[in-house]
């Protein structure tokens, strides 16, 4: 029979019924299926349903939206509603449809679309991937800026007469759940990926649907579970247990980012004001939209322990106007992601004040770089940046060659003093008092004082560098506080404690004794950093560097104290593009608000149990992880071990922050996830979460680097993708055991293959003996750090064609700046009279063609030829022409568009240019053959012959 | 009683004490592991006892090795490898930062070692007494 798919109309699919020989159309958005065709029936306006969003979360949280709030009981009436629901649910649902399209023009994940691209994929025809997104001229290509926020944000206001039409559309739902939720049980898609071609938007996608069990949640708030830019899980489905788990061989982890940044558009914490903290007595555990209200109200059932609490009197009343409460209202009944004032049982002291303490290098390599001149005045530039919301914020200046110089302020004075303390063996503090001195009280002399310190050092010869006892005195400082180091520094520390010798030996690289290069070289940084970690004083590292700096050793004390480190090589101001670099990220660095005297815990359901943590902080007892502050949009990764099978239909992971705000408020954040429990190997395969495992896999694999050697990091890769692949084949597929001419993978796990491809191609991990360590150590240390928005295109570069860029590209659209498509990475791409832009969220390249029509360089750079263009850093000129906007544009909205402070490089490469800078654009083309590197297409060819030989057990 | 005698009543003597560095090491971990104890003080304290533990078991070895008990040498030179290896690649102290992840090997190192000091004990005294029978005969 010819397929029915052809003429059905957007959003519907057909599915053949074997029982009864014909066709069972099904509407994707509502899971709605009947036997008539739905253009021969009297179905819904299709207009307005073509663009339906799929029955992802945002669908269903509308429809729950309406619920009516009501106990558990109750509940389950209104779940499934009354006959007369579906009457006029047909009527109802076109209104009710049609509020819901304009905000998801985004084509979705959604298993009915998967279906179809299964059927062509079946004919040897890869889905999307071929004609899609080079037209270029979709408008509903997803922004990336869009990427980490799910399409309902900030739609929450609706009318209300569609509410209830919606709840009605619910209703009808929950009557034929055969249409429903249990008809399509999480089918999985299997693709081949032999065929199939990598297509960047893939990873612009939501991560797989978590499908709750109906009633799971009370609330029915959109915000109900975590949004995975907060907390995500690499499986969206756990297994009921470990047996599963180790079946299916997917790693099971949770990847957290609690304090991510809030940017235009995003919704920030609700706040929990009333100091009221339900939590579990047993588990300690927060209330949660998942607890069930039992015994009239009264009590309420923990989800994760199912320890029943009395239900604070609290709940019903409001203490500051002394009126009954609804406790409905309540901000951590219908958010996941909440904060409370914590009171002052959750403190051991009072919320400190932010401490700062910059320690610059004032030596002659860090002078001459321009580094001390343009670090000043970046600080200055900064002072009403820093977070001082109380005037209660003190700062410290210490600069330091091989001695230290501290700088007095006296309260009110516009004057400085310098104090030299050259004994560097035995540091000590030269004055009690002004040293450490109030933002607001000393501003005159510090303005003063930063703007005198270049010049101060102007004519210094002295080399060397003391940064040992500089730190050691910077923690005498702050120690009783607690707070912020800011290290600046120019040259390897090689006087007093800490120093450190130039280790490094190009012979050792590429070769298995090079991951003795990435440990630390010196204990003190470790020991130093456990100090640290116990007085709640984190370190930051600005490192700038000539020649070798040691950013293994150095980057050990932002690791243990969660802190960042920042690395500039080959450094100096005189270039603008690096001093505006710099500046850019220090003074993200200084405005951003801090968590101080953090400790984070992640509590589970039974039979969960955290048991690996990766990422900057000190892990200070089996589940708890110290950070003396928390930076802003630094992600963790934490292992989940299952121990004990698990009963109940759904799990909770919950991550708990307790912090001090920089503006000296005690509070506690907390990140709840809810996840469907399965014991359905498929179902854990189609809700795996292939951005979360990439992420995952890039920390193992970091540590992997660390433990063992470089090359056990790589095989580890590799053979974690082939057990997956190749338990995947043996499980899922017909072919079984065998051997098969296919490479199958869900659908959802399609560019799981590409990203470990781009993993083992990255700078941190690649096989190669040309890469420094300080950059193979710098690139480590971000790999473990970045959250999955940024550390995604940092191992799978974007790559945009910008001369034949649609029109609309680079100019401003409803959500900011439009980008063009993106281009798989791969030189196949490259044409000789184009102009292209690939990037990593750390550098930006642009791509020029040797056949570039001058007009082209014209345009862009102001040159009459391509001749007369110099290919490196620059900064690109904005010209008075529209294409010369449009891609200043884009580069500029490549820059903002993730969060995180940093702020790439631009550099203009000429396709015949210099072959150091050419090779390193090429080598983000990941896609292609490099050196030993293998392509794509030859990399899923050794893991399809590893896996039907079977040598991946 | 003679050389051998007083030789083997040292060495019961001395696994004692190393039976019990052993039973203590162990308690620390699984204090740590309960959350009794912080891993910078952990470290702290069972670092004091490694190197002091090494060198007796490595004085007791050689102290065979010079008197000729050949058997008793040979039962101890293996682990006297494994703790020199040890020392010489410098992962012999408890690495706070590291604790965590690596309870579990160290869990199990510290009962093999207190199973060997245990067999041990039991050989040195067998021997013991083997000696001051045979000097009575």
């Amino acid at each position: 029979m010819a397929a029915p798919n052809a003429q059905l109309p957007p959003g519907w699919v057909a599915q053949w019924d074997a029982t009864h020989q014909r066709h069972l159309f099904i509407e994707t958005a509502s899971g709605r299926s009947q036997w008539e065709h739905p253009l021969q029936t009297n179905s819904p306006p299709l207009d307005l349903l073509s663009q339906s969003p799929p029955p992802d979360n945002a669908s269903a949280h509308h429809a729950t939206h309406t619920k009516r709030r009501q106990y558990a009981a109750g509940q389950t009436q209104a779940y499934y509603g009354t006959t007369e629901a579906a009457g006029f649910a047909d009527a109802a649902y076109g209104a009710g449809a049609g509020a819901a399209p304009a905000q998801q023009p985004g084509q979705l994940f959604t298993p009915g679309l998967a279906a179809e691209s299964q059927f062509a994929s079946q004919q040897g025809q890869p889905p999307a991937a071929q004609g899609g997104y080079f037209q270029g001229a979709e408008p509903d290509y997803p922004a990336p800026a869009a990427y980490a926020q799910p399409p309902y944000v900030g739609q929450q206001p609706q009318a209300a007469p569609q509410i209830g039409q919606l709840a009605d559309q619910f209703g009808q739902m929950g009557i034929n759940p055969a249409a429903g939720y249990s008809q399509k049980p999480f089918a999985l898609y299997t693709t081949n990926l032999l065929t199939a071609a990598p297509d960047p938007r893939e990873l612009s996608r939501p991560p797989p649907e978590i499908r709750l069990p109906p009633n799971a949640c009370i609330s029915n708030s959109p915000f109900a579970n975590c949004d995975p830019s907060y907390q995500r899980s690499t499986l969206n489905a756990i297994p009921a247990n470990n047996s599963i788990l180790s079946k299916s061989k997917l790693p099971f982890a949770l990847v957290i980012t609690p304090y991510r940044s809030i940017q235009e558009g995003d919704d920030a914490v609700p706040l929990v004001t009333d100091t009221v903290i339900a939590r579990c007595r047993r588990c300690r555990s927060y209330i949660n939209p998942y607890c069930q209200f039992i015994d009239g109200g009264n009590r309420w059932k923990c989800v994760l322990c199912n320890y029943s609490n009395e239900t604070p009197q609290l709940f019903d009343w409001d203490q500051t106007r002394n009126v009954a409460a609804d406790r409905w209202a309540r901000a951590e009944l219908n958010h996941a992601v909440v904060e409370y004032v914590a009171p002052t049982e959750y403190m051991v002291r009072p919320p400190q004040p932010p401490y700062y303490t910059f320690l610059i290098d004032v030596s002659q390599a860090a002078v001459q770089s321009g580094m001390v001149a343009t670090a000043t005045r970046t600080i200055l530039e900064s002072l009403d940046r820093i977070p001082n919301a109380d005037d209660r914020t003190k700062v410290a200046i210490i600069g330091f060659d091989t001695a230290l110089y501290f700088f007095s302020i006296a309260p009110g004075a516009a004057e400085s003093t310098m104090l030299v303390v050259s004994d560097v063996d035995d540091v000590f503090l030269p004055k009690p008092t002004d040293l450490l001195v109030n933002l607001t009280e000393a501003r005159a002399g510090l303005e003063n004082l930063l703007s005198r310190l270049g010049e101060m050092f102007q004519n210094t010869h002295t080399v060397g560098s003391a940064l040992g006892p500089a730190l050691q005195a910077a923690f005498k400082m702050i120690s009783a506080i607690g707070g912020k180091i800011i290290v600046l520094s120019s040259s390897l520390p090689s006087i007093g404690t800490g120093a450190l010798k130039v280790r490094e030996d190009p012979k050792v690289l590429g070769t298995s004794k090079e991951s003795a290069l990435l440990q630390p070289a010196s204990n003190f940084y470790k020991t130093f950093a456990i100090d640290c970690s116990r007085s709640q004083v984190s370190v930051d590292m600005f490192l700038f560097s000539s020649g070798y700096t040691d950013v293994a050793t150095l980057s050990c004390l932002p690791h243990y104290t969660s802190g960042s480190t920042f690395f500039y090589p080959a450094f100096n101001a005189s270039r603008s593009e690096d001093a505006i670099k710099f500046a850019h990220e220090f003074s993200e660095i200084l405005a951003s608000p801090i968590m101080l005297e953090a400790v984070i815990r992640v509590r589970a359901t039974k039979g969960l149990r955290m048991s690996g943590f990766h990422g900057n902080f000190f892990v200070r007892s089996t589940d708890l992880l110290a950070m003396p502050a928390v930076p802003l949009d630094q992600s963790y990764a934490i292992e989940i071990a299952i121990d004990d099978p698990i009963n109940s239909s759904f799990a909770v992971l919950q991550t708990a922050v307790l912090h001090s705000t920089s503006s000296g408020e005690r509070r506690i954040r907390v990140l709840t996830l809810a996840l469907p429990v399965t014991s359905n190997i498929s179902e854990v395969f189609a809700s795996a979460d292939q951005i979360a495992i990439a992420t995952f896999l890039a920390n193992k694999a970091v540590e992997r680097s660390l433990s063992s050697k470089l090359e056990d990091a790589r095989d580890a890769i590799t053979n974690k993708l082939t057990e997956i692949l190749g338990t995947y084949k043996s499980t899922m597929t017909a072919a079984g055991a065998g051997a098969s001419a296919q490479l199958a993978v869900c659908e959802n796990l399609k560019m799981l293959p590409v990203l470990c491809l781009g993993l083992l191609k990255h700078i941190g991990i690649r096989q190669s003996s040309q890469i420094p360590s300080d950059l193979r150590a710098y690139a480590q240390t971000l790999l473990t750090t970045l959250p999955s928005q940024m550390l995604i295109p940092y191992i799978y570069p974007a790559f945009y064609s910008l001369h034949n860029m649609p029109p609309e590209a680079g100019t401003i659209g409803e959500r900011g700046i439009i980008m063009p498509p993106s281009l798989p990475p791969t030189s196949e791409r490259l044409e000789r009279h184009g102009l292209f832009v690939i990037e990593d969220g750390q550098t930006i390249f642009l791509w020029v063609g040797r056949d570039a029509v001058p007009q082209l360089v014209m345009d862009v750079f102001n040159l009459p030829s391509y001749e007369q263009l110099r290919g490196g850093k620059m900064t690109l000129p904005l010209l008075d022409n529209p294409f010369s906007q449009r891609v200043n544009a884009i580069i500029s909205k490549i820059r903002e568009m993730r969060r995180g402070p940093y702020w790439p490089h631009l550099y203009v490469v000429k396709e015949d240019g210099e072959p150091p800078l050419r090779l390193w654009a090429l080598s983000n083309l990941i896609q292609d053959r490099a050196d030993q590197l293998p392509s794509y297409q030859q990399y899923i060819n050794t893991v399809k012959e590893k896996i039907n030989i079977g040598g991946y057990t | 009683m003679g050389p051998e005698g007083w030789l083997f009543l040292f060495s019961v003597l001395l696994a004692a004490g190393l039976l019990f560095t052993m039973v203590f090491f162990i308690i620390m971990f699984s204090d740590l592991e309960c959350d009794y104890i912080n891993p910078i003080d952990l470290c702290n304290k069972l670092n004091q006892f490694v190197l002091p533990e090494n060198g007796a078991h490595a004085f007791l070895t050689l102290l065979f090795l010079f008197s000729g008990q050949w058997t008793a040498f040979l039962i101890n030179a293996p682990l006297l490898a494994y703790n020199a290896n040890k020392i010489r690649s410098k992962n012999h102290m408890y690495d706070a930062t590291e604790i965590f992840r690596t309870l579990g090997a160290h869990k199990k190192e510290g009962f093999i070692k207190l199973g060997f000091y245990l067999i041990t004990f039991f050989y040195y005294l067998y021997r013991m007494i083997v000696a001051l029978i045979a000097e009575s005969d």
